[in-house]
């Protein structure tokens, strides 16, 4: 009955929980809260980056086309930070000029040296899209995990001190329980944002990097016409 | 990234500040002491079976009629009263309260002889007591003799509460006088259907019939009408207990407890053998059926039906199982105050369960 009374009297609240837990458990509740920073960080981070390339994206189309003449567009995005479809413009642009500055001979040649730098800039962007989103997956597969751990741990401590105290009361039982608890519930409430997050950033950069990848076809295209176009009556001259 | 992870930190120090602050300590469980609440499990037999007692009495445990003042105790009487008979009639209260003796139960008046003709009497007295199988009502033709036989039937009169007026004016005529025309009292409710009742009369019968033969007179018979004054119904069981709230019968519906049951099980189990090692002895079922009176004993033959199994086996185990009863007899340890319910038994034999 006097444990009875010590339990009834034991402060339950969130804060004593965490203080009461072992030093496993503590280790394991504060990894999980600094995974659950981490990725909220990434979620706003994300957020921010994926509205950005989106609006860089649009504005780009429009620019290109607008009918703007591609030397005009090229010269004004030459000097800038370039990300997205316009670092993509920009180095096909370069291979472009380079290749006429020295008089190129071969069509096909130019052609492939273009998709190339094209294709090498739309990985490098779409690795600045993910980057981080393995993180978030990771988070989210293994955070219940690691909070399940902190759970057994804790329960199994508790356990242990249950029986030290020859009581199975439950009112000696719950407080250990409780707290061990706490660590599953915060490896949750880490994992389920993880996870959504993931996913939703995945198909929104397998959207982004397929736009990017559409429009490198399309440029590709016009600047094949274009090398047909210069490259013929130079021949016809010969 | 930067930018974000404090973003991302500085939300959570906020949730997790508003989760203390507000989460905090949930609310203990106090559970108040809830009185158990008593149940009792009322089979519907308790409300529809009546047991005997008194209407205005207050419920009892034990349920008894009302106290009788005599204490002499009348077997098989079922109906509460002072009597010597038991009638389901209610006892009447006496107009005079006579000092008569109440020895002898007087055989009840109940219908008119059509033939008043001393010499035939004797013979039809003892008639109509011989049937051992008598209905429920019936009716000792005892009106008439005691007219003829006895001259001083008139002293009847007067303590005839019960008896309607036309006995009186039937009493009144001449004696012998052959009344042939006498009006047929209507029948009395009374109803006699406890054997001892029967033997009574038989004796009291037979009593006056011999009396009949040797002459005209005899005392024990003018005590014996005389004592009729004091019949006037009610029953003959008798009560010592407090009376308690019930019925003036007990109606039926007792049931054997299981611990009965399995005395009775017991009993006829020890005295059945199986021939061990019969063939088809597991497929027979044998049903019987045996009217017990309320000594135990049973009343004529028990009925055996054997089911299933080959011919010769059902043969050997309806035997077997007709000893086993007939053995087993007289089933005195069975209560008797659920006669009602053992009054008939039957017993099943699964053959398969010995083996």
């Amino acid at each position: 009955m006097e444990q009875v009374g010590l339990a009834a009297t034991a402060d339950v609240s969130l804060w004593s929980l965490f203080m009461q837990a072992g030093f496993v458990v503590k280790l394991v509740m504060i990894g999980l809260i600094a995974a659950s920073i981490w990725t909220w960080a990434i979620v706003v981070d994300k957020t921010l980056a994926f509205g950005k390339a989106r609006r860089q994206l649009d504005s780009f189309e429009q620019v290109f086309w607008s009918g703007q003449s591609l030397e005009e567009l090229y010269r004004t995005l030459a000097d800038r930070q370039t990300s997205g479809m316009s670092a993509m413009f920009v180095a096909a642009m370069r291979e472009w000029k380079k290749s006429f500055e020295r008089g190129a001979r071969s069509p096909i040649g130019l052609q492939m040296r273009i998709d190339r730098a094209m294709d090498v800039t739309l990985a490098r962007e779409s690795e600045a899209l993910e980057a981080r989103l393995g993180s978030l997956a990771t988070i989210g597969s293994a955070g219940p995990f690691i909070g399940l751990f902190g759970t057994v741990v804790g329960i199994m401590t508790s356990f242990q001190a249950i029986a030290g105290s020859k009581s199975t009361n439950l009112a000696v039982v719950a407080p250990g329980i409780a707290e061990a608890l706490l660590a599953t519930a915060i490896g949750l409430l880490a994992a389920i944002p993880a996870v959504i997050a993931y996913n939703k950033f995945t198909a929104d950069a397998g959207k982004i990097t397929a736009r990017m990848e559409g429009f490198a076809d399309e440029f590709s295209a016009i600047l094949s016409r274009q090398i047909d176009e210069k490259l013929q009556p130079r021949q016809a001259a010969q | 990234m930067k930018a974000s992870l404090a973003t991302s930190a500085a939300l959570h120090a906020l949730v997790l500040t508003w989760a203390l602050v507000t989460i905090g300590s949930p609310e203990s469980f106090d559970v108040a002491d809830v009185e158990a609440m008593p149940v009792d499990i009322v089979p519907i037999e308790e409300l529809t079976q009546i047991q005997q007692g008194d209407k205005k009495a207050p419920m009892a445990e034990k349920s008894a009629p009302v106290p009788t003042k005599r204490q002499d105790p009348v077997v098989n009487a079922e109906n509460s009263g002072d009597n010597d008979v038991d009638l389901k009639t209610p006892p009447t209260p006496n107009e005079k309260p006579q000092n008569t003796e109440t020895a002898a139960a007087p055989p009840k008046a109940e219908k008119a002889l059509p033939t008043p003709d001393p010499a035939e009497e004797p013979v039809e007295q003892v008639q109509p007591s011989e049937p051992a199988s008598t209905p429920a009502t019936e009716v000792a033709a005892e009106a008439e003799p005691k007219q003829e036989v006895t001259p001083e039937a008139t002293p009847e009169e007067k303590p005839a509460e019960e008896a309607p007026a036309e006995v009186a004016e039937a009493e009144a005529m001449p004696d012998n006088v052959p009344v042939p025309e006498i009006k047929p009292q209507p029948p009395q409710p009374q109803t006699a259907k406890t054997p001892d009742r029967k033997n009574e009369e038989k004796k009291q019968e037979k009593k006056q019939a011999a009396s009949a033969k040797e002459s005209d007179f005899n005392a024990d018979e003018v005590a014996a009408l005389l004592n009729k004054t004091e019949a006037k119904g009610g029953g003959a069981k008798r009560s010592t207990e407090t009376a308690s709230l019930g019925g003036k019968k007990t109606t039926g519906g007792s049931k054997l407890s299981m611990s009965e049951m399995d005395a009775l099980r017991g009993l006829i189990q020890n005295n059945w053998s199986i021939i061990p090692g019969m063939a088809d002895a597991t497929e027979v079922r044998i049903k019987v059926t045996m009217q017990l009176d309320p000594d135990g004993n049973i009343v004529g033959e028990p009925e055996v039906v054997a089911t299933g199994g080959s011919d010769a086996a059902r043969r050997a185990l309806a035997g077997g199982a007709r000893r086993a009863i007939l053995k087993s007899a007289p089933f005195d340890k069975l209560p008797k105050d659920k006669y009602d319910a053992w009054s008939e038994v039957v017993v099943n034999f699964d053959p398969s369960e010995m083996m």
